[in-house]
């Protein structure tokens, strides 16, 4: 990492700036045909809109980081979503639906780690394997959409202190929290383990620690997500679409974030999770059919994959790996 | 994607049995296939045990009269996977294809002679731009084909509305619920396409090339294999087999909707890995996807017989998944020491 290397150097490290600009320019669109999105109601509501997958997809590029692949996010989410639902107004109460639900997160996040670390498994497989498995026990543990989230899980999510959004000072939060990790030592060791796994270990790193970390804080925030997302619907549903997991992955990889690892960060995946919200906004307030999203979600996921990797290239970060 | 280095290293080379090892019953590639097979008949007979109704011809035969959809579809699935990909839009072009049958026959048996050219075309055309967008624009193949998913998805219910209010042609209907000589015809169906499709895999020699580029695919280019020009072709048979499964589904259920192959999608992934091939590519028979399709219908067919519900359907499914890969890596840490 030099310091002084010419803007384009300057730039890619900052690889969440264009996404920001993308966003800006977005907004700025929607808002010129609903001027209702300037109120403090309307950007409290896109904050909230986008809060459910801004989480999810920040636990996701840790993992991503770490030059791993986790597709299990969205069945955690419905796994967290349904115990909310199922627990918040029994005797725990909502902190105890809260600890429950971040719990099981870790759990998977814990197992799909081991599976990867400890038994080498292909970490797409093996997630995908945990993703089936999550989605059942999401039917299992609720069969139907319905259940009952406590009204203080929802006012407290979705509220305001004294006129600012809760959900922005989560966000804030959890940008804060990645901030300070990003320059521990295991944050530095999540960039080297994905950049090149074999120098890291090399240098003395524990590879396998650092993925397993990685994997378990994700399925953290996945839980955390859920729970968000239990606050924001009031209610329990066990089948969280599998739109929702390409999203988490299109906001990461429109945040900056590259698949391969070891280049983005998790601002860049909040970021991204704004575009994507604004972007549905957008088109809905220029008036495309809602099943259009679906169009436009799938190019503009594959548009940021394809030239993330061509601004690499021009870079000459894209280093040839070892096939 | 898959094709980033694994940490721990294993051997990019098709796997040889070292000269002087002591002699096997099965070659390696062929146990799992045998195992599968096995499994799957201790399922059947374990459930003939448990519940005395079980096991009669009929069920059996249905059993293998539902696999001809995994069976179709796993064979693009196994084909993508063997390049070291994964072809996540298996599901929605399975709806896509359906859709476009019901809606074009709208049950007159005539109209099949031009639904079937067109369904199989777009199907095919699917899977050729997955392939394009690997190939070429070098996108992670999850991602590609998940992105394609969700745009075609969003592209046929904005032509739709979701599902057909037309009955699928009767032809259809008749051939998948249709006998010949006492056999019924989907099972001579699945034993025509297993032969078609082991030979294509496993004698010809596009397979071989497949297999080459799956290993090692900078080898494969080095050598002057149309790298580029494969890959297109495996997607394109993944979309085009998905788009088969589709329409002997819509026959099958005598009508279409556009979501209908989304219970199908991970079952493809799960047969395949079951089967033994290695997901990051190289390795793997066609007779192992097989065993693998049999297997899954054979076990899906016994949850619903112990009534069990649709979530502990899906946790044994995915567990099933995450077993095999732990039993695969295994066998490869057996045959790399």
């Amino acid at each position: 990492m030099s310091e002084r290397a010419g803007p384009l150097r300057a730039l890619s490290a900052n690889s969440a700036l264009p996404a920001l600009v993308l966003l800006v320019l977005m907004f700025a669109i929607y808002a010129s045909r609903d001027p209702s999105a300037l109120t403090s109601f309307g950007l409290g509501n896109l904050v909230n809109n986008a809060l459910v997958l801004a989480v999810a997809a920040a636990g996701l590029t840790l993992v991503v980081l770490s030059g791993e692949l986790d597709l299990s996010g969205s069945g955690v989410v419905a796994i967290a979503n349904v115990v909310v639902a199922t627990t918040s107004t029994g005797p725990i109460g909502s902190l105890g639906a809260l600890a429950a639900a971040l719990l099981v997160g870790a759990l998977v996040g814990a197992v799909n780690g081991c599976l990867v670390t400890v038994f080498g498994l292909q970490s797409l497989a093996v997630t995908i394997g945990s993703l089936i498995v999550c989605q059942g026990v999401a039917l299992m543990i609720l069969g139907a959409p319905g259940g009952e989230v406590a009204d203080a899980i929802a006012s407290g999510v979705t509220g305001d202190v004294h006129g600012f959004p809760i959900a922005a000072i989560i966000l804030i939060g959890l940008a804060a929290a990645w901030l300070a990790l990003k320059n521990t030592r295991q944050g530095i060791a999540l960039y080297a383990v994905g950049d090149d796994a074999t120098a890291a270990r090399l240098s003395g790193l524990d590879v396998r620690r650092t993925r397993f970390f990685a994997f378990t804080a994700a399925g953290v925030l996945y839980a955390l997500a859920g729970y968000l997302f239990s606050a924001e619907i009031a209610s329990g549903d066990p089948r969280v679409s599998d739109a929702f997991l390409l999203n988490m992955f299109a906001s990461v990889a429109i945040g900056g974030t590259s698949l391969m690892g070891g280049r983005g960060g998790v601002i860049g995946a909040l970021i991204g999770a704004g575009i994507l919200t604004v972007m549905q906004k957008m088109l809905f307030a220029l008036g495309v059919a809602e099943f259009y999203t679906n169009i436009f979600n799938g190019v503009i996921m594959v548009a940021a994959i394809f030239f993330g990797q061509i601004g690499a290239l021009l870079l000459g970060l894209n280093r040839p790996r070892a096939a | 994607m898959t094709e980033q280095a694994e940490p721990t290293g294993r051997p990019a080379t098709p796997q040889m049995p070292p000269a002087g090892s002591r002699p096997r019953l099965l070659s390696s590639e062929l146990a799992p296939a045998a195992l599968v097979f096995a499994a799957t008949a201790a399922l059947i007979l374990g459930l003939k045990l448990m519940i005395p109704g079980f096991g009669s011809l009929q069920q059996l035969t249905a059993i293998m009269v539902t696999a001809i959809f995994l069976v179709v579809a796993s064979f693009g699935q196994g084909l993508v996977i063997l390049t070291g990909g994964i072809d996540l839009s298996i599901g929605t072009v399975m709806g896509i294809g359906g859709m476009i049958v019901a809606n074009l026959t709208r049950g007159s048996d005539a109209a099949l002679l031009y639904a079937l050219p067109i369904a199989l075309l777009c199907c095919a055309g699917v899977g050729v731009i997955n392939g394009l967008g690997v190939a070429l624009a070098r996108l992670p193949p999850f991602i590609m084909t998940l992105s394609s998913a969700t745009a075609f998805f969003g592209v046929a219910l904005g032509m739709t509305a979701g599902s057909s209010q037309q009955s699928v042609a009767p032809a259809l209907q008749r051939f998948v619920a249709g006998h010949w000589a006492g056999v019924p015809l989907p099972i001579l169906f699945i034993v025509v396409f297993a032969l078609a499709a082991a030979l294509f895999q496993n004698r010809s020699a596009a397979g071989r090339q497949i297999y080459a580029m799956g290993s090692n695919p900078r080898a494969a280019a080095i050598v002057g294999l149309p790298v580029a020009a494969l890959t297109v072709t495996v997607y394109g048979l993944s979309g085009l087999c998905s788009g088969v499964s589709g329409i002997l589904l819509a026959g099958y259920s005598s009508s279409a909707t556009l979501d209908m192959g989304a219970a199908l999608l991970m079952p493809t992934i799960a047969a395949v890995v079951i089967g033994g091939a290695r997901v990051t590519g190289g390795a793997g028979l066609y007779v192992g996807t097989l065993a693998g399709a049999l297997f899954l219908s054979a076990l899906s067919t016994a949850i619903t017989a112990l009534s069990f519900s649709q979530g502990l359907r899906s946790v044994i499914q995915g567990a099933v998944i995450i077993v095999a890969l732990l039993l695969q890596s295994r066998r490869a840490d057996r045959t790399a020491s």
